[in-house]
């Protein structure tokens, strides 16, 4: 038999090797900081941006006149992020809502103007519609296999194209006084700040229902103060919102709109068999097919959401504008992924929220708002939110665990 | 001039403490065709990583001489250099691209404009070729136009273009047909003869026979022996590989066997890409109440592959009838399987059996969420305390039950895979080498679980590499071996690890075939 040799190791090669692993450590501890408060450092780069807005304008940025207008122009780019945000989540993109939100928006003003449609029947209708197309989208991409940029992309280029065929290239005007509502009517006073309480109470409810059953299942339960203390914050930031809307004119009704998107779409995310299926089959969907999960139906019910949201802001487009405009949501898909990535969901799949989106939604329509308000150029304007969304994505990937 | 043209003395390497290499030594003539041999997990590859220098000088311990001269390699490139080329079992050739460009990639020809100069890369692909007995192979073809077997070949004539005096080729006959093998082992006997040595890794004991000149056996790791194939016999290698001692790491225990309750009749899969090859033929075994039914076989026999089938996971063509409880099912889909009370517990982990973002718990109830929302709502009450029953049962460690299950150690992880093909309930549960990457203690709890649960009448296939542990475990054992069904044993004394090696690498003969 051969002798064996095992050599001893080198100890200035040790020495370095764990010096290099502690510092490794020390950089992953960080990202891991930065991950887990990745929400909360968006909410501080809010008021940092609003901070030097308001400074830049004198204060003209923080009235409640510009705050209400800043909420009412995010809206539209936030309903499309909510769904935007899990179709992301799911491991798939969606090109084709800029062009599908003029499309189903079109249709609206030509089935009010032309058909003189009620409300209650037009706006179901178009939402129908939204999320038959959305479906379809998502039969390609899942059960027929073609990479979902292609599907969207084909999207974007067909359905403009169907807009500008059905409009013949013109402005569909003037609009019902019903459905310019949509976008330009208020929640008066009284109504808003019981919207406020109502929204408290649920928020305190939970995560007193939380921590009792934390304690049930034997989980750890954060500190009672800690949770109040979160609580009284929320109790002010929540007053605060509404007591500026109201200072103005009211709750806008978009503004209501994407409120009840953010809370119906949490407890979805977090709460449903669907919602966490998405959140699985982005994460990995191999893994979760063979747990016995029928993966192709989930991603087609996240395009046929997503296309409903394009069909509730191109509603509320169409309202905004009182017309109904061939042009109407170009460009619009891409602040609704960037307000997705800003917002901290991931591109690789499987992680991100609708809160962190609509902040993302948020921080896109500062820039717009504070950048006009001080006159800088658009091509200044849209070099700076292209240098925002490079940075946000950056982050992501440097601050990544999963190498 | 040295004896030897390589030579590798006591090469030791550890992985974060534990030794896959525990001084093994390796020596090989100009011109001399080694055959290595080992199980599965002795340390083959990882012997040939550290003589290419994938890992580089520096990283392991012993010496290696090459030529007579220490070879301290850093890179591949350098190996490469010296002569020492790798074909790995994955081919490693562009499939867009021609023959040719194949063959000089990285080193293209030019012209005096620094353009690719075809002509004289055509020319002498061409000539290397037809002087390899290749000159069949069109050099200006894509390389996909080419069934695997060739490509195979135009990897080892790239190989020589490098002027390779040492190729190691690494199972290179794992996806070929036989008579793609056979033009693999002639090519193989004319590079001896020009006086190019070659080591040869595979399985196929009969290849090994038929055109090395030394073995080498390799064990856990360490040095088995070498010998002259002359003087040895396959049934001398097959001891050299097994001979080590079973420890009682089993813990056996005894249960009732019932009627039979699933049966496969002619499963057959072929290869999505290469239709001509069957990864499994033409296998039927039958399976009873309570019983644990081994499936051993060495890597890339098919076993994955026809569990795959059974579970409706099996992404190429495949054919063959289910039976549970005698009556014929379809399953189509894991979806459909799960339905059916087939569940399994696949063999890549990280790839197909956890997502890795979501908890531990939620890892746990994804196959069975909807039993949990009735209303639409997930009843997070009923959710959590049968996630937390789950990881008492089966002690999985865990901070708490919605931390990312990616934290948790491999056997952990293991554990809350199992328990999520357990929530569903199933009568068949298949679970492919389900302690690959797991450690001592956690295996000793995955084997008294599998007792537990074929004792409350559940059955289980059990796919395994490691031959103590399907000895050690099941009541029944297979064997495949290239894709066919090669043995199916009652697992009592007189069976062996011998018997079972010898049954996977003899190919069915008409006569055998009969029998069983």
């Amino acid at each position: 038999m051969p002798e064996t040799t095992s050599l001893a190791p080198n100890p200035s090669g040790v020495a370095a090797a764990r010096a290099g692993r502690e510092r490794t450590l020390k950089a992953e501890h960080l990202k891991g900081l930065f991950n887990r408060y990745k929400i909360l450092a968006l909410v501080i780069a809010i008021a940092l941006i609003w901070a030097l807005f308001t400074h830049l304008t004198d204060g003209d940025f923080l009235t409640a006149r510009n705050l209400s207008n800043l909420l009412r122009q995010m809206a539209i780019t936030g309903m499309l992020a909510s769904g935007m945000v899990f179709v992301i989540i799911s491991g798939e993109i969606d090109l084709s809502v800029g062009s599908l939100l003029g499309l189903l928006g079109g249709i609206s003003a030509i089935l009010d103007v032309q058909f003189h449609l009620p409300l209650w029947l037009n706006i179901p209708i178009v939402l129908i519609a939204g999320a038959l197309v959305g479906a379809f989208n998502g039969y390609w991409v899942s059960y027929l296999r073609v990479p979902s940029f292609i599907v969207t992309l084909a999207g974007l280029l067909a359905f403009r194209g169907i807009l500008l065929g059905i409009t013949g290239g013109v402005t569909i005007a003037p609009v019902s006084n019903g459905l310019i509502a949509v976008a330009q009517s208020y929640l008066p006073d009284v109504a808003g700040y019981a919207l406020g309480v109502l929204v408290f109470g649920v928020l305190a409810f939970s995560t007193l229902r939380s921590r009792n059953k934390r304690a049930e299942h034997g989980l750890a339960v954060p500190a009672l103060g800690l949770d109040l203390a979160r609580l009284a914050v929320a109790a002010v930031v929540i007053f605060g919102f509404f007591a500026l809307l109201d200072a103005y004119r009211g709750v806008p009704t978009p503004v209501l709109i994407v409120l009840v998107l953010l809370g119906a779409f949490t407890v979805m995310a977090r709460r449903t068999v669907f919602g966490r299926r998405i959140y699985a089959v982005g994460g990995n969907l191999e893994a979760t097919r063979l747990s016995g999960v029928n993966v192709q139906m989930v991603k087609l019910m996240v395009f046929a959401l997503m296309g409903a949201m394009a069909a509730l802001a191109g509603i509320a487009t169409t309202a905004r504008l009182a017309a109904g405009s061939p042009s109407a949501g170009s460009l619009q898909e891409l602040d609704a992924i960037a307000s997705c990535i800003i917002g901290g969901t991931s591109m690789r799949g499987g992680a991100g929220t609708v809160f962190g989106a609509l902040i993302g939604a948020l921080i896109m329509a500062t820039l717009d708002n504070g950048m006009s308000m001080l006159g800088v150029d658009t091509y200044w304007q849209m070099i700076v939110k292209g240098f925002i969304l490079l940075m946000a994505v950056w982050l992501d990937v440097a601050t990544s665990t999963k190498r | 001039m040295a004896e030897f043209l390589l030579e590798m003395r006591g090469i030791t390497k550890s992985f974060s403490g534990v030794k896959a290499l525990d001084g093994i030594d390796l020596r090989v003539r100009s011109g001399e065709c080694v055959g290595l041999c080992g199980e599965n997990g002795a340390g083959k590859s990882t012997m040939m990583k550290v003589l290419s220098a994938v890992y580089p000088h520096g990283t392991w311990g012993g010496t290696i001489l090459w030529d007579g001269a220490e070879l301290k390699a850093a890179s591949v490139r350098e190996t490469e250099a010296a002569g020492i080329v790798i074909i790995h079992q994955e081919l490693m050739l562009i499939p867009q691209l021609s023959v040719a460009e194949n063959i000089f990639l990285g080193r293209e020809p030019r012209t005096a404009g620094g353009l690719i100069d075809f002509d004289r890369m055509f020319a002498e692909a061409a000539k290397l070729l037809g002087e390899l007995r290749m000159g069949h192979i069109n050099v200006v073809q894509p390389v996909s136009f080419y069934a695997g077997g060739v490509q195979q070949l135009i990897e080892i004539a790239k190989a020589l273009s490098k002027n390779a005096r040492l190729l190691i080729l690494d199972e290179p006959t794992s996806s070929l047909t036989k008579n793609e093998t056979a033009i693999l082992l002639r090519l193989v006997k004319d590079l001896k003869a020009r006086g190019t040595a070659c080591v040869y890794i595979s399985h196929k004991l009969e290849e090994i026979e038929e055109i090395a000149d030394t073995v080498t056996v390799i064990r856990d790791g360490a040095f088995v022996g070498e010998a002259p194939m002359a003087q040895i016999t396959t049934g001398d290698i097959i001891r050299m590989m097994v001979g080590r001692d079973m420890s009682n790491l089993f813990p056996r225990e005894e249960h009732p066997i019932g009627e039979v309750v699933f049966e496969a009749i002619g499963i057959t899969c072929l290869d999505a890409e290469n239709r001509e090859r069957r990864r499994v033929d033409n296998v039927s075994f039958t399976l009873r109440e309570g019983e644990i039914l081994g499936v051993a076989g060495l890597v890339g026999a098919g076993r994955t592959e026809m569990v795959s089938a059974l579970f409706g996971a099996y992404p190429g063509p495949h054919s063959g009838e289910i039976r549970l409880r005698g009556k014929p099912i379809r399953v189509r889909s894991p979806r459909e399987a799960v339905r059916q009370g087939i569940c399994m517990v696949p063999e890549d982990r990280k790839a197909h059996g956890i997502v890795p973002g979501l908890g531990v718990g939620y890892n746990i109830t994804l196959s069975v969420l909807d039993e949990y929302a009735p209303a639409g709502l997930i009843d997070e009450e009923k959710e959590f305390s049968t996630i937390g029953a789950a990881i008492r049962r089966l002690r999985i460690k865990t901070a708490t039950p919605v931390l990312p299950i990616s934290n948790l150690s491999g056997g952990n992880q293991q554990k809350a895979v199992i328990s999520k093909m357990l929530e569903a309930r199933p009568r068949v549960l298949i679970l492919d080498e389900p302690t690959r990457g797991v450690d001592v203690g956690a295996k000793y709890e995955i084997y008294k679980l599998m007792f537990t649960l074929v004792k409350t009448g559940m059955s289980i296939i059990m796919v395994s590499s490691e031959l103590p542990e399907v000895l050690g475990i099941s009541d029944r054992v297979l064997v495949i071996g290239e894709g066919q069904l090669r043995g199916d044993f009652i697992n009592d004394d007189t069976l062996t690890q011998e018997r079972i090696l010898t049954a996977a690498i003899t190919p069915r003969t008409p006569a055998a075939a009969a029998a069983a």
